[in-house]
């Protein structure tokens, strides 16, 4: 039955396209029986006239049938609904300025939309691209204290794990990608390196398409010098080659022997894509510097939970067998919003943000779809007196606003694509989580589809509510002149115009927040500077350079090549350097003092080279430099920075002091010589302005030698003069040696900046939008006004009124009804601040907040948007208002 | 245009899918006037409301049409079953029978069952 039905809908709906044949078909239908039905009666002895009659009667009347017979051959729905929708297209097209302002208005809105949502569903809602993805598992330890932060995960607690669990169809660890040095084939390059198990293979349902997978004896020292492509590697390096398996390729200076290709799908996007994957030395368990990522799928049936109750079971025992007390927990967590989650904060927000704007765009539009109404009042008033239902009446406004809603909703289609490309490559690839493409897939174009819809009804309502009352007589016995705007219709408008103030003020607002959150970021001290250096890292690696002693020598050496260079006026080198975010963890604890805490404090340690804190600009406070005196062996000396002195002494005083490195056994890190603290220097910011200052100390380079180094070199060369000559004096010493992050101190600064500058701009974006729109919805709503009351204000002319009292009497109403919008816009924003302010902030080691060192509810920032949008609103009503000053008082009375 | 309405289309959808498998090929006005003989003329077909009926079961396959010429040399549209109308046809009369039969035991007098 049903289908019979769908086929009788489907034969309708095709009919309706050939709807003149068909009126003809019946006609002649009808023709035929009515004929048939008069030579009858004429047969049975009826007169002509009689036999017509009793025909016609018989038939129950041509027109009726007719029209039953139309409305059962087509969609009567779909025709009228298809009529309303002619008739309004014809309505917009007869006034495309204000079609186009309305449309355009909307594709902002919408464009706006479609493009943050386009990026939110390409970064947080989309499925990692593996097989089944939804059951891959992020797991990890956290702090038992402090779930927020992440552990460092020894090996044994992976093999622990890989061993003894249930919960699991598969699970892998690995190390997250390092830039290694690849050479083959005569050339170098640094490319990813990633480290891990074979399971990760099997874990991620990605298995190796050439060649084969790591063998469980290869995840040993010694054994480890296997490696499977990349199919982009394999591709654009080495050319397809298929018998590159079994060749050997030469990473940082060691031999690995290529066996297997991954496939082209095999994408993580959430850490950087590796060339490379190498097998991960499990046991013996090798040095460990940031510890093992470990993702697992979970088998049918199990839960997270579940997961991760067995896990921190194995956990627990793990530890207790190793005589270490536990501060950790497990964590098992979905693997894509383990990795998201940092971001969703801030896109969120943003998404929230942008959807504030359509709304703003929505509530203007109402305004202008309301005066429009009115100004056709007339003509709906003679609808209404020739038979149309106020059914229909409003039938026929949502009709055009969901017109205009489509036509908004297709312009804003064109404009998110284009969007959101634009914010993808505008939003630096560090600041989103996950590398994927952004397109407009099928639920970003059924979320445009919805969102139009959403702003035609929001838009449409009210007007549509509004022009369909009309009182008949009152409105055809005024005439043209006549019409204005009843009392009911003004409050509307001025609610309206309410309403987008409280909207506008909340995105000025946190325009405002995050605009002077940016100000006190440029001025945050940076506890060092060096305008126009050079910076460039190198990373020695391989055998050649495995003994301290050959690292100081190299470095040494090429100190003094690059000093040796013309044009070069200082050069200086560390194993960090402040916002490159490349230094190392250790543990130290003030000697002969009881450990605050098992393991001690963990501290940022920069290896320097001599004239560091020269070359840098950074502040000493107390005691003496490192410099060239101090050597690998002379007595072992350290500086601290402010933070590390009060978070070890308080306010005792530090120099002279011996400082233990604690051995840390989970961490792997071997115990080294105490060192004495000779100084303490001003802190620096180590990844950027938003972080929670770090405990950082600064030791001579000659006793902490270290194969990875930040040279910073400052000359009065071109940039580009300048790295061509410290390549060839790198090359002159070893020509296998690379270049990598080769940036300026400037761009350093500004590279930390550009996340707070990314955010600072689209929301000021947003706010100028916002301004935009609520200037030309007030500027419209007293220009109607004006222009309604012309008449009146030429009587109040005539009658010796002053144009100041004409002034305020236009524009009073609107001015109160955007003051009483900012009182709420004020509210609204308090309350948002209220609700959002913690979020909005950084979180310690999660680097998610967006603001810096400004309250929520600063009231510089608000008393600025509140200004800012008065000054508007006094503005874009008092243009509009001059008319009515001007207005001359024997032109409007002969205007009747 | 309620529920009367249906249930009259109902049956006069079964009538019609009868006549034209009794009478074959039939015209509008045809299958008209032999649903008012058939039904002795207790009922009064007002035979406007045939055609968009014709046409429902048209369009849900029960029956097509062709343009012919009549006894009288008379252009007329001629109706008749398709298999899926024969089929629909055996299956209406089955249940149409199955409840005036259910409906005869109701309104049979007082008829003791054990």
């Amino acid at each position: 039955m049903i289908g019979r039905r769908i086929r009788a809908l489907l034969v309708r709906v095709a009919r309706r396209f050939q709807r003149s044949d068909r009126e003809r078909d019946f006609s002649a239908e009808m023709e035929s029986h009515l004929a048939m039905h008069i030579e009858d009666n004429l047969r049975a002895g009826m007169s002509q006239e009689q036999a017509r009659r009793e025909a016609m009667m018989k038939l129950g009347g041509m027109e009726q049938t007719k029209e039953s017979y139309r409305d059962r051959s087509g969609l009567p729905l779909l025709e009228t609904f298809l009529r309303d929708l002619r008739f309004a297209f014809r309505m917009l097209r007869k006034n495309l300025c204000f079609t186009f302002v309305v449309v355009f208005t909307l594709a902002v809105g919408i464009g706006a939309n479609t493009a943050i949502f386009s990026v939110l569903e390409s970064q947080l809602w989309r499925p990692l691209p593996f097989p089944d993805s939804e059951r891959l598992v992020d797991a990890h330890t956290v702090l038992r204290d402090n779930h927020r932060q992440w552990d460092v995960m020894p090996n044994s607690v992976y093999l622990a794990w890989a061993a003894q669990n249930h919960q699991f169809s598969s699970l892998g660890a690995y190390n997250y990608p390092a830039n290694r040095n690849l050479a083959a084939g005569g050339t170098s390059e640094r490319v990813f390196v990633m480290q891990l198990t074979a399971s990760v293979f099997r874990t991620l349902d990605v298995p190796v398409e050439r060649g084969r997978n790591f063998l469980p004896e290869e995840e040993k020292t010694g054994a480890d010098h296997v490696a499977i492509l990349s199919n982009a590697l394999w591709r654009t390096r080495f050319a397809s080659d298929p018998d590159i398996i079994g060749k050997p390729i030469r990473i940082d200076g060691e031999s690995y022997v290529v066996v297997g290709i991954a496939p082209a799908r095999l994408r993580f996007e959430f850490i950087p894509e590796p060339a490379i994957y190498v097998p991960i030395a499990m046991a013996p368990p090798a040095k460990l510097g940031r510890g093992l990522y470990v993702i697992g799928r979970l088998a049918a049936g199990a839960t997270a939970e579940n997961a991760r109750l067995e896990l921190d079971g194995i956990l627990q025992r793990q530890m207790q067998a190793e005589g270490v007390k536990s501060e950790d927990v497990a964590a098992v967590t979905n693997l894509r919003v383990t990795w998201t989650q940092g971001s969703a904060r801030s896109l969120y927000f943003f998404a929230g943000a942008i959807l504030l704007v359509l709304l703003i765009a929505c509530v203007n539009n109402a305004g202008l779809l309301l005066a429009r109404g009115l100004a056709r009042s007339r003509e709906f008033a003679l609808r209404a007196t020739l038979g149309a239902s106020r059914a229909t009446l409003i039938r026929q406004s949502l009709a055009e606003s969901l017109l205009l809603a489509f036509a908004g909703g297709g312009a804003g289609t064109l404009l998110g694509l284009w969007a959101s490309g634009a914010f993808a490559a505008f939003w630096s690839e560090d600041a989103l989580p996950r590398n994927t493409d952004t397109y407009l897939d099928i639920r970003v174009l059924l979320f445009v589809l919805g969102l139009s819809i959403f702003s035609s009804l929001l838009m449409g309502v009210l007007p549509a509510l509004f022009s369909s009352r009309v009182d008949v007589n009152e409105t055809l016995r005024k005439g043209a002149s006549g019409l204005s705007a009843g009392h009911g219709q003004h409050r509307t408008r001025n609610l309206l115009i309410a309403v987008e103030v409280s909207l506008a003020l909340v995105l000025l607002f946190g325009a405002g927040l995050f605009l002077s959150s940016f100000l006190r970021e440029q001025q945050a001290p940076r506890g060092f500077d060096a305008p126009g250096a050079l910076t460039f890292r190198i990373n020695l690696r391989g055998t050649k350079y495995a003994q301290p002693d050959q690292q100081r020598l190299y470095y040494r050496s090429l100190t003094d090549e690059i000093r040796g260079l013309p044009g070069v006026q200082d050069v200086t080198f560390g194993s960090s350097i402040p916002l490159s975010g490349s230094g190392l963890f250790n543990t130290v604890a003030v000697a002969g003092r009881p450990l605050p805490n098992k393991h001690g404090t963990s501290v940022f340690v920069y290896a320097v080279g001599p004239r560091f804190f020269e070359v840098l600009q950074m502040r000493l406070l107390a005691g003496r430099n490192v410099d060239s005196s101090d050597s690998a062996t002379s007595p072992r000396v350290a500086i601290l920075n402010r933070n590390a002195v009060h978070t070890l002494f308080g306010s005792e005083d530090p120099l002279g002091k011996i400082l233990d490195f604690v051995a840390d056994e989970r961490r792997d890190v071997p115990a080294e010589a105490p060192v004495q603290i000779v100084g303490v220097a001003e802190n620096t910011q180590e990844f950027g302005p938003i972080e929670t200052p770090f405990d950082t100390i600064y030791v001579p380079f000659s006793q902490h030698p270290d194969s990875a180094v930040n040279f910073v070199v400052s000359s009065n060369l071109p940039r580009g003069a300048l790295v061509g000559a410290i390549r060839s004096a790198v090359h002159s010493l070893d020509k296998n040696q690379v270049l990598f992050d080769i940036k300026t101190v400037d761009q350093l600064i500004g590279d930390s900046m550009r996340g707070s500058r990314f955010n600072l701009i689209l929301v000021a974006c947003l706010a100028a939008v916002a301004l935009a729109l609520v200037s030309v919805g007030i500027f419209g709503t007293v220009a109607y006004f004006v222009q309604q009351r012309t008449q009146e204000f030429g009587i109040r002319v005539a009658l010796g009124a002053t144009p100041v009292r004409i002034l305020r009497n236009a524009i009073s109403r609107a001015l109160f009804a955007g003051a009483l919008g900012l009182l709420f816009g004020v509210g609204t924003s308090l309350a948002l601040g209220r609700i959002l302010g913690s979020s909005l902030y950084l979180v310690p080691y999660e680097h998610t907040g967006m603001l810096y060192g400004v309250s929520i509810y600063d009231p510089v920032s608000m008393a600025a948007a509140c200004i800012l949008l008065l000054a508007v609103l006094v503005l874009a009503s008092f243009i509009p208002a001059r008319r009515a000053m001007r207005v001359d008082p024997m032109a409007a009375l002969r205007y009747e | 245009m309620g529920e009367k309405k249906d249930v009259w289309q109902g049956t006069l959808a079964l009538m019609v899918l009868k006549t034209l498998q009794a009478m074959g090929p039939l015209h509008g006005y045809g299958i008209a006037r032999r649903i008012e003989q058939t039904s002795g003329d207790l009922l009064i077909v007002n035979y406007g409301t045939l055609y968009p009926a014709l046409l429902k079961l048209e369009q849900e396959g029960y029956i097509s049409s062709e343009w012919g010429v009549s006894d009288n040399n008379r252009k007329a549209k001629y109706y008749k079953l398709t298999r899926a109308g024969r089929k629909q046809l055996n299956k209406e009369e089955r249940d149409w029978e199955q409840t005036t039969a259910i409906l005869a035991r109701f309104l049979a007098p007082g008829e003791e069952r054990s």
